[in-house]
């Protein structure tokens, strides 16, 4: 799928998918193959210690969310700069609903605005933004 | 406990890693992106620069009770893509320490530079923890 860009106003949602659910499994899949092994996302005892009912998902979990929009819109290698910022804490066993917006097109940038939403809520846990080379392959 | 100002500048030794194909695959899985392309999906140089528990490693040595510890803010720049196979060289630093609300929350900048074999940087990264201290308790 490609986004479609041509007719796009800025704000637009350009591309948009929710996730699927992220359950204890997936955080210590996650944790695994990323090598962060904090036990905030793995321990719920730990977690609860830290002020939380449960542990919670890692925010990279989060943010590769909106990593995977733009991958599946965009080559990785035309992907300029991305950014994040975390606003809320995932709980475990929830879905994010992903968003991408349209920022600015330029003649040879495109820039996004991205957002991650607890999926049923209006809480947005991850906020951010990317730039996006348009080049040949466009 | 606020975090001691001389870390400022707290820098690892650089550090080595070698992007096997299976550990780029397996953290592909792990986010549900598709693995088939063989380039690094767009936070995997986060898994690249926590390497050898080096995220930990920085914390310990500012004395951060891991406990209070979130992850604010994020940043990647992407230079030159990272394709599987090849080894790359981290660096990584604390290049600022600042605190808000009288420092019930301290923050912490960590970045990292991601580099080639041939000297070419491949990204950089620059991650915002936070530190969230307690509320000290005023005598009752």
């Amino acid at each position: 799928m490609k986004a479609d860009l041509a007719a796009a106003l800025p704000n637009a949602v350009v591309a948009e998918f929710i996730t699927e659910v992220m359950t204890h499994e997936s955080l210590q899949r996650y944790a695994k193959a990323s090598g962060d092994l904090n036990p905030l996302h793995l321990d719920p005892a730990f977690a609860r210690q830290a002020g939380f009912d449960d542990v919670i998902v890692h925010g990279m979990l989060g943010m590769a969310a909106l990593g995977r929009l733009l991958t599946e819109h965009f080559p990785a290698s035309t992907i300029r700069t991305f950014n994040a910022r975390f606003g809320a804490i995932i709980p475990v066993n929830r879905a994010l609903h992903c968003r991408a917006l349209l920022d600015q097109r330029g003649d040879t940038l495109l820039t996004l605005t991205l957002e991650a939403r607890i999926a049923g809520t209006d809480t947005i846990a991850v906020s951010g933004n990317a730039s996006i080379a348009l080049g040949a392959s466009d | 406990m606020a975090i001691d100002r001389r870390h400022l500048g707290y820098t690892l030794p650089t550090f080595d890693v070698t992007v096997e194909p299976e550990r780029l695959a397996e953290f592909a899985a792990a986010i549900g992106a598709d693995a088939g392309s063989g380039l690094a999906p767009p936070t995997f140089m986060k898994a690249i620069e926590g390497e050898h528990g080096s995220s930990r490693a920085i914390l310990e040595a500012l004395n951060v009770d891991l406990r209070r510890v979130l992850h604010a803010e994020q940043q990647f720049d992407y230079l030159v893509p990272i394709v599987a196979g090849e080894r790359l060289s981290v660096s990584r630093s604390v290049t600022d320490l600042y605190e808000k609300k009288n420092g019930v929350m301290e923050f912490i900048v960590i970045e990292s530079v991601i580099s080639k074999q041939d000297g070419s940087i491949a990204g950089r990264s620059r991650q915002v923890v936070l530190v969230r201290h307690p509320v000290t308790a005023t005598a009752a």
